[in-house]
């Protein structure tokens, strides 16, 4: 089985994908049809239902998409063939041309802020100028304006080029055996179980009790929290006894979990709790053989188990 | 349905996290941490996440109340603050400015502490205000100022992350300021080493590369061996000791009385734990050195924070980035009313009230002449009400009655006052000896700036309307100050007050709302609204020109054991409340969590007396005694004892000592005798 993962789409969801599936130890290939990810989020103002602004939630995860050693961004490139089978696929990328050295390129934007040719692009809203990433060839009248100014900016370095460096490239085969970066998970996976708790004991130690994980869950949603239970957690104590705290959260989200991170993001220990939730998860699908969302079935299982079983008894039906 | 998102600060601690309230037609329904705050980045502690449970709560004051017969009864403002303003009026005509006192509060905004200040100063005319800086970081104003020229945190939180070596003395940090102890373990894992140095065995300590336990009160002691270790071992930085300080010599003799075996003797440290603690200072490249409380609550407190700095100068460890002496101040903005000079001896910007060009440039903005004679602490002031020269007494948002060291005499004092005005958002236990209560505005329902403990200048923002009657605590001084014929009071905003703040300060000058609202960051000395900022103070030169070496003794705390009251009691505070707890003890979650006072007893001495662990004991020692639940644990040595002092119901400073330290006039919570006893 490879060690790599293509992503098609480097919308939010796209980003996101390759982030986490490259923390956990793939080789990510994100492959985006126009010239930068960023997708229809980064259009938007706010995000419901938290009304957070949208370009603060993705910038931070394109920047990261973008430097992560685990992720190949095949921007301004589309799949064209996909073959082979789970396990080995083979797909052939068509990567367009982008008119820039994107390992030179300093983003700097004067290439797009030059005057174009007496006939040039009127037809553009009246404005004279194009986003020479993706020069329309029919219109382009060859100026050099672009090169001129991207040469004064940055001197020597500089990145642009009438004529495209690659025109076309073919990902013909992703490599076999490229060597991933060691992620947390991979340690963890090495660990036998007593190097596994004194591990979590370590990272557990560092917990200020601040709930953080808990208020900011997106799923956590019970009325009444066994985390508040004092015959589970005990009351005032400082960090909290090991290991139940934490426990409790894990296992009573495996089933919902979707690894949105935002546990681990606001944990002021730096605990990593969204690998404790990709454990946990690990754990539900080898005991239970269940994926969450993937099972149509499922919903309507769950609603004839709690109507038969004793919890019905109890007032609760569904 | 109307929402919105307003960011403010967080009321508690003096890391100064800022964070989103989130308002729903027009009530606060939650609080949301903002990823893009450089000092939370997201991240909260439990009480920033609880920080709105106790705005809408019920036992808030919403009208002025006047004693009559010894109760209390509803007034409107207009009655409420004509009787203050007359009062005061007669008591200033008959007894003197100086019959009356002032205690400013570190809960308030930096515009209101200002205005409290000018009130006293410019209106009644007399230099007694105070604040509770003098209970936690009085001694670093006055030792910090002496060895640097600048009494503030030299370096900023974010910082801390790249420092080699961290040296934490005398601070629970983990539990008190958990964002810097979150930079502390980030420092950590990027290879940095920790010393920790406290009497208990904080949280913190599992970190630490060297943890010293030492008795409570002998930090100058241990502080002076460890420079003997770094002298005698040449871990010293020689070319900045030369180029950049004076009094070296003095102390190089001073720390040889104090070789390891002596260290041993008394603090209880081991010599090669301190030689290990020696070595990974003076050999870091950036070493910084944080402390708080166990460091400023002494009677030694000022020696204590002089031989903090000597050992950072010792070690060039000054003036760059990730080094540096680091206070952490407890509250969000003791720094900034110490900045706005609600103490008695200095002006906004710490100038001198004795200095007559600064006076002078105060008195021509307010049109008044000011009072040179420097003014009463908050002990004195309690002292001089029960000697019965001081008359009236306004509490602006504190709690004496539960803050203050040995509670039955400070009730006996605010009982011999003839008149106490007490402005605050709940019924505290101040509020229940007042004459008139004035209801304030919490931190939500006003605008101003709170200045966080590493300088940061932060603004808070107004979310909903005042609760009830109340109003904000500035509107409140203003109008009182108007109707006592003070002039220059007719602010229309906050706003207005930090424009004359930039005036009269000049570590303020350049610090407008326009730049905080733009997003800005700024830490002062901040000189002209073009000046970025300063992160780090002392860069290239110290504040008052050359670092100044000051060699101390080591002092025998106020109070020691005998046979009488053979333990030590140390106090502090608990992850889930914050101080006096008048706003924490409000929310659910916080209080679930901690309910109540404990004793922190050592199994050796609980074993001894036959104590069990939840027993309620009876504590004494020579002021008072509590009663008090148990709580068995090695956290402390033997021969200590700990009690949060949070708790009204048993309350740690009925015990504590009065005893102040000389300069700085902090009195001394961290040591005291008592004794444990099973309940009769």
């Amino acid at each position: 089985m490879s060690d790599s993962v293509l992503v098609i789409g480097g919308g939010i969801a796209g980003i996101q994908a390759s982030i986490d599936l490259a923390n956990m130890g793939f080789h990510v290939y994100l492959v985006e049809k126009s010239p930068s990810i960023g997708g229809r989020m980064a259009q938007l103002d706010k995000t419901f239902p938290t009304n957070d602004c949208a370009m603060c939630i993705l910038a931070p995860k394109m920047f990261e998409a973008s430097q992560h050693p685990n992720i190949e961004l095949l921007t301004y490139s589309q799949v064209e063939e996909v073959s082979g089978q789970v396990g080995k696929f083979r797909v052939k990328v068509r990567r367009k041309a982008p008119y820039v050295d994107w390992d030179k390129c300093t983003g700097c934007g004067e290439c797009t802020q030059t005057e174009l040719g007496e006939d040039g692009f009127k037809e553009l809203n009246g404005e004279t100028w194009v986003d020479r990433i993706e020069i329309d060839e029919q219109k382009c009248i060859q100026c050099g304006d672009c090169v001129r100014a991207c040469v004064e900016e940055n001197n020597e370095a500089q990145a642009m080029t009438n004529i495209a460096f690659e025109r076309r490239k073919l990902v013909e085969t992703l490599p076999e055996e490229k060597s991933a970066k060691e992620t947390l998970m991979h340690e963890i996976a090495r660990m036998d179980e007593s190097d596994r708790r004194d591990f979590w004991q370590k990272e557990l130690m560092k917990c200020m009790k601040c709930y953080g994980c808990r208020e900011v869950c997106p799923l956590c949603v019970c009325d009444e929290c066994e985390m508040d239970d004092p015959q589970w957690v005990a009351p005032g104590l400082v960090p909290p006894d090991y290991p139940l705290f934490h426990l409790i959260r894990a296992y009573h989200l495996a089933d919902i979990c979707v690894g949105c991170g935002a546990c681990e993001a606001t944990c002021p220990a730096g605990i990593p709790l969204l690998t404790m939730m990709h454990l946990a998860c690990l754990d539900r699908d080898k005991i239970f053989d269940y994926v969450p969302g993937l099972d149509e079935q499922a919903k309507k299982r769950l609603i004839d188990h709690l109507n038969q079983h004793p919890i019905a008894a109890r007032g609760v039906r569904v | 349905m109307n929402s919105d998102f307003v960011l403010t600060a967080c009321p508690f601690c003096g890391c100064g996290c800022n964070f989103y309230l989130q308002i729903l037609d027009s009530k606060i329904v939650g609080v949301i941490p903002c990823n893009t705050d450089e000092i939370s980045e997201g991240k909260l502690c439990i009480k920033g996440r609880n920080a709105d449970k106790f705005i809408k709560h019920k036992d808030r004051l919403t009208s002025p109340l006047i004693r009559e017969n010894g109760q209390f009864r509803q007034a409107s403002w207009q009655e409420a603050l004509d009787l203050v303003s007359q009062k005061l009026g007669e008591i200033k005509q008959k007894f003197g400015p100086d019959a009356i006192g002032f205690l400013s509060s570190a809960k308030c905004t930096n515009e209101e502490n200002f205005v409290l200040m000018k009130l006293a100063r410019a209106v009644i005319g007399t230099n007694n205000v105070d604040h509770c800086a003098r209970l936690c970081h009085a001694s670093t104003v006055v030792g910090l100022m002496s060895s640097f020229g600048s009494g503030a945190m030299t370096n900023s939180i974010p910082e801390i992350e790249n420092a080699d070596c961290i040296f934490v003395i005398g601070s629970n940090t983990f539990e008190q300021h958990p964002l810097v102890a979150s930079r502390i373990m980030k420092a950590k894992e990027n290879g940095a080493k920790l010393i920790v140095v406290d009497p208990r065995r904080v949280p913190l300590m599992d970190f630490a590369d060297v943890f010293l336990q030492i008795r409570p009160g002998t930090d100058v002691c241990l502080l002076n061996g460890l420079m003997n270790v770094l002298i005698s071992r040449n871990w010293i930085n020689v070319k900045f000791i030369s180029e950049r300080t004076e009094g070296f010599e003095d102390l190089k003799e001073k720390v040889k009385e104090y070789p390891p075996d002596r260290i041993k003797r008394i603090t209880g440290v081991a010599p090669e734990d301190l030689e290990r603690a020696a070595r990974l200072y003076g050999e870091a490249k950036r070493a910084m050195i944080l402390y708080a409380m166990g460091i400023t609550q002494h009677i030694s407190g000022t020696d204590n924070v002089r031989s903090c700095a000597d050992l950072a100068m010792l070690t060039g460890n000054v003036g760059r980035e990730s080094t540096g002496v680091n206070p952490l101040r407890g509250q969000n903005n003791v720094q900034g009313a110490c900045d706005m000079g609600a103490l008695p001896n200095v002006y906004s910007g710490y100038q001198l009230v004795t200095d007559k060009q600064a006076a002078k440039k105060f008195e021509k903005s307010w049109a008044v002449k000011l009072p040179s004679k420097p003014g009463l602490t908050v002990s004195e002031m309690l002292e001089a009400a029960y000697a019965g020269s001081l008359k009236a007494m306004y509490i602006m948002g504190e709690n004496p009655m539960l803050s203050d060291p040995d509670i039955n005499h400070v009730k006996s004092c605010l009982e011999a006052l003839d008149f106490l005005v007490v402005q605050d958002i709940f019924p505290s236990e101040t509020v229940k000896l007042a004459d008139v209560v004035l209801p304030a505005s919490s931190f939500a329902e006003k605008e101003g700036t709170f200045t966080a403990t590493d300088r940061r200048v932060l603004r808070v923002r107004k979310a909903i309307e005042p609760i009830g009657e109340s109003k904000p605590d500035w509107m409140i001084i203003s109008e009182l100050a108007q109707r006592m014929d003070g002039r220059r009071f007719d602010y229309s905003s906050p706003e207005d007050i930090m424009k004359e703040i930039a005036t009269l300060t000049p570590t303020y000058s350049g610090i407008s709302y326009a730049r905080l609202d733009s997003g800005e960051v700024l830490t002062w000395p901040c000189p002209t609204p073009e000046h970025p900022g300063t992160k780090f103070l002392h860069q290239g030169e110290f504040t008052r020109g050359k670092g100044h070496f000051i060699a101390v003794d080591f002092r025998e705390p106020a109070e020691m054991p005998d046979e009488e009251f053979p333990f030590i009691l140390t106090t502090g505070r608990l992850m889930f409340q914050f101080h006096t707890g008048t706003m924490t003890r409000k929310a659910p979650s916080l209080e679930k969590e901690a309910s109540k006072g404990f004793l922190e007893l050592n199994p050796q001495d609980a074993q001894r007396l036959g104590i069990e662990q939840g027993e309620r004991v009876v504590v004494k020692s020579r002021r008072g005694e509590i009663e008090i639940d148990t709580f068995v644990s090695d956290k402390v040595a033997p021969g200590v004892v700990f009690i949060p002092f949070h708790f009204a119901e048993s309350p740690a400073n009925v015990l504590t000592i009065g005893e102040l330290d000389p300069e700085a006039k902090i009195p001394e919570f961290k040591v005291c005798a008592v004794n444990v006893c099973k309940r009769k």
